[in-house]
């Protein structure tokens, strides 16, 4: 024991001082250039916050935005979306698909000379490849859904991959696989049924041509960056995991980008990424709530705000299987009968009022549709019409929320705007997240008032008014059962003739506000704060457009 | 004693059994499921059903359980089901990460603590005394995520001498060591003062003091010496406190070590991924311990361990 009594110190010192050597050598070189200038900068670097770690970037696994736009910046998909309308112009393919006279068999070609990040020659195979996956069982994708409208995929992919016959698998993989057609530069879909809304799933990430060769080779780890090889903008150069990703410009894609390099970095704490924007170590901040007071009382953080339309549209749901509200009066004097204005401005702070049920930036969205907008005195003479049973039922009302303090919040002013404008007593039925989310399931347990919303997959009004409120869905379960509705958008989902087509929408959706099964409350919106050397920085509700890859660029700051 | 380090490691075997049993029924029986993480999006049901019977969430939790337990005697840590890659390879991404931060703050706390609480000792009662006393009070009583806020708003944003997030760099590494080794440096300041001013009382330390040793040789050969038995015990607690703290330090800081895979395996509910990180840090304390009633024994051999 003698030594230790003098060694002890020595000892520690020397330890700390071989672990700062340690951290010191693995030091990185970094940090932008500062010199000033207003044009591109050529090594331009974008360093934006996705909050944590991506669970999968699968193309045909994935469902989440950070983990879409990790495959979207790296492949290219068939279609991608105009950044102002979101209609589906081409991306990879040359044109717009030639649909066959019986709607039924979409035809796409693919522009001449396109490339991997690799060099490797792109074909319509690889893009065969990456339906395959799509609808294959054992990938176990999330998304696999958007799939279903090609013949013979929901099928293959309801089987089980484990259990099932491999002889009844492999026919059910044929028969899917009969439906999607190679002839040279083409590649041809045929559908389980009309629907022109098809050319927006080929805009999404799902069916973007994940490699084979590179699949195989990488297995279960084919998402690393040496096989995950894509056709897109951006190569995908170095994953530290839990910490950042980083892209570079992809020189073999048609178009090159203006930035040399993306960073995202995953801060999960949003004080902290906020304090990351503060210090120049982001370039862009996505703000929460919380946030804008410390953003208001500072002129130079508030110059840099800027909104976009996000991807949601909330709303009060009710169950028209229950007294009071199968009568519609009731109905029409509840969504008549709060102040969206003001719900944005004291409650929900970043969002905008919404009467109508699409949002913003998606085909379909409709600010003419002012119907169920704030109106008590209106609200006040629709419930003086209502029945005898409604008007007795009204003395026993509740709506039920995700037991949260935000959920809380928000439904207390529902409470106080309902008692204000309308004179009546609605009591607060908060339920824990899992059982809410239950309930709301389905219409045998969906409460009698609820709070709810719904968020686009794709551009396309079949997508919100179809998949949302025609009588056989299974989303929003308010029991809401108009033929009429159901023709418009029956009709609609099939029709070829696009404005003949969105004008069927249109009708649908102001149908749906008056007959008020559902208060439309706000839109989401996203509020980010972006460096002033950032420019072409677009906001849209899906933000996977190519153009805004395309086009962001840094000036040298 | 060979017996005695034999039947410590032995017992590990039943406890981690346990540690696992309870880990696995409270992660099951916390409300949500691996797949329902957008509640404005769900997943339509039927996706839901094909996921939970591809990785095998359907069946009854007790066979889940065997299931488990069978796949981990083969050394299978299964697959993680919000990312559906092997659970081994996602914890051996961020092992090193974290066994990096812990043993920077250890040796940080060490090497900070030792000295002020002899010092605080030393010269009981000064304005020595009571700067490392006041600082050893901060440093247990103010939560470490307090005090990152604080370091980050003032080195970080107003003074920026560090990089706020990341991990690599030296400077990246400044901060979050230095905030996970407060709470196990400032605890151990306090035990190493009262351990200090306890031996300086015994009989021994006056016998040498009476022999005419120089003072360096009293406070280092027979004061500090006596005092080191308690704080070598406080070095297993310690290192459960540098795991626990971890946790809070790796999310705050962006470091991308297990503390901060821990966290997120819980707000996903994904099983695989919670049980792994719990069972490491369950084995890591386990030995913690062991390694500490082992020394125990050496630096005072009065202690017999057997």
């Amino acid at each position: 024991m003698t030594p230790s009594r003098s060694r002890i110190w020595p000892l520690i010192g020397v330890l700390s001082l071989v672990v700062l050597v340690i951290s010191a050598c693995t030091q990185q070189s970094g940090g932008p250039s500062t010199s000033a200038g207003a044009d591109a900068d050529p090594n331009g670097e974008f360093r934006s916050n996705i909050g944590s770690e991506p669970d999968t970037i699968d193309p045909q696994v994935e469902s989440f935005v950070d983990e879409i736009g990790v495959t979207m910046q790296v492949y290219e998909a068939l279609m991608t979306f105009d950044i102002k309308t979101g209609k589906p112009i081409p991306a990879a393919a040359k044109d717009q698909p030639k649909v066959s006279a019986d709607g039924l068999t979409y035809t796409y070609t693919l522009r001449d000379g396109l490339k991997y990040s690799d060099g490797k020659a792109l074909t319509a195979n690889d893009f065969k490849y990456g339906w395959q996956r799509l609808c294959d069982p054992a990938t176990a994708g999330n998304y696999s859904f958007t799939g279903y409208i090609v013949a013979g995929c929901e099928a293959w992919n309801s089987m089980d991959p484990k259990k099932d016959d491999p002889a009844k698998l492999a026919a059910a993989k044929a028969t899917f696989l009969n439906s999607v057609k190679v002839n040279g530069n083409d590649i041809s879909f045929t559908l389980t049924q009309q629907a022109p809304y098809f050319n927006s799933i080929a805009g999404l990430w799902v069916g973007v041509p994940t490699r084979e060769d590179m699949v195989t080779k990488g297995g279960d780890k084919w998402t690393e960056p040496a096989t995950y090889v894509g056709n897109g903008p951006f190569i995908f150069s170095e994953w530290n995991h839990n910490s950042k990703m980083v892209f570079t410009r992809n020189p073999n894609f048609r178009t090159p980008v203006k930035l040399a390099k993306w960073t995202k970095v995953m801060i999960n704490e949003g004080a902290v990424a906020f304090a990351a924007y503060r210090s120049d170590e982001l370039d862009e901040y996505g703000i929460a709530a919380e946030d804008l007071r410390s953003i208001d009382s500072d002129a130079a953080l508030k110059a840099q705000v800027v909104e976009g339309p996000g991807s949601c549209s909330n709303y009060i749901a009710f169950n028209l299987k229950k007294a009071p509200f199968d009568d519609k009066n009731v109905r029409v004097a509840f969504v008549k009968s709060f102040d969206r204005d003001a719900y944005i401005a004291d409650i929900q702070k970043i969002g905008k009022p919404s009467t109508s049920f699409i949002s913003p930036g998606i085909p379909g969205y409709d600010p003419g549709d002012t119907f169920q907008k704030f109106d008590p005195a209106g609200a006040k003479t629709a419930l003086a019409q209502a029945s005898p049973a409604a008007q007795a039922a009204l003395a026993n009302l509740k709506i039920t929320y995700s037991a949260t303090a935000r959920g809380k919040t928000r439904l207390e002013w529902f409470q106080n705007q309902w008692k204000t404008n309308l004179g009546v007593n609605v009591s607060l039925d908060p339920v824990d997240t899992t059982t809410y989310t239950q309930l709301v399931k389905k219409l045998e347990t969906a409460p009698q008032m609820f709070y709810i919303g719904w968020c686009a997959d794709y551009y396309d009004q079949q997508d919100w008014l179809t998949t949302v409120f025609n009588s056989k869905s299974t989303q929003t379960p308010t029991g809401y059962n108009n033929p009429t509705f159901d023709k418009l958008v029956a009709d609609a989902d099939k029709e070829p003739d696009a404005k003949k087509r969105d004008d069927l929408y249109q009708q649908a959706s102001r149908l749906l506000s008056q007959d008020a099964p559902v208060g439309f409350v706000y839109y989401s919106t996203t509020k980010i704060l972006q460096k002033p050397w950032v420019k072409n920085l677009y906001i849209t509700p899906l933000g996977f457009e190519e153009a805004g890859y395309i086009d962001l660029y840094v000036t040298k700051h | 004693m060979l017996r005695y380090v034999i039947r410590r490691l032995l017992l590990i075997i039943p406890t981690m059994f346990f540690v696992a049993l309870i880990t696995f029924t409270l992660a099951h029986a916390t409300p949500g499921s691996p797949f329902d993480r957008n509640e404005n999006k769900p997943l339509p049901q039927a996706t839901i059903d094909r996921l939970n019977r591809y990785y095998g969430v359907d069946q009854p939790i007790p066979v889940q359980f065997v299931t488990y337990i069978g796949n981990l005697l083969r050394g299978d840590l299964g697959l993680s089901f919000t990312k559906g890659r092997p659970v081994a390879d996602i914890i051996g991404q961020g092992i090193g990460t974290s066994a990096q931060l812990g043993v920077q703050a250890l040796l940080l706390a060490l090497a900070f603590s030792i000295p002020l609480g002899i010092i605080s000792a030393l010269k009981q009662n000064t304005a020595a005394d009571y700067v490392s006393l006041m600082f050893a009070t901060v440093g247990t009583t103010i939560p470490s995520f307090v005090i990152a806020i604080f370091l980050i708003y003032i080195f970080g944003v107003t003074l920026r001498f560090f990089p706020i997030t990341g991990w690599g760099t030296w400077q990246n590494e400044v901060m979050p060591t230095v905030v996970l080794a407060l709470g196990p440096g400032a605890f151990l300041t306090r035990i190493t003062r009262a351990s200090m001013l306890e031996a300086i009382k015994q009989d021994y330390v006056r016998t040498a003091r009476g022999k005419g040793l120089s003072e360096r040789v009293v406070v280092v050969g027979h004061v500090l010496k006596n005092a080191l038995i308690p704080i070598a015990t406080i070095i297993g607690p310690a290192t459960a406190a540098l795991i626990t703290g971890s946790f809070v330090i790796e999310s705050l800081f962006n470091v991308p070590g297990v503390g901060r895979l821990f966290v997120i395996s819980i707000e996903q509910r994904d099983y695989p991924t919670i049980m792994s990180t719990t069972m490491l840090y369950a084995f890591l304390i386990m030995i913690a311990n062991i390694t500490v009633d082992i020394l125990y024994g050496v630096l005072d051999p009065r202690i017999k361990v057997a």
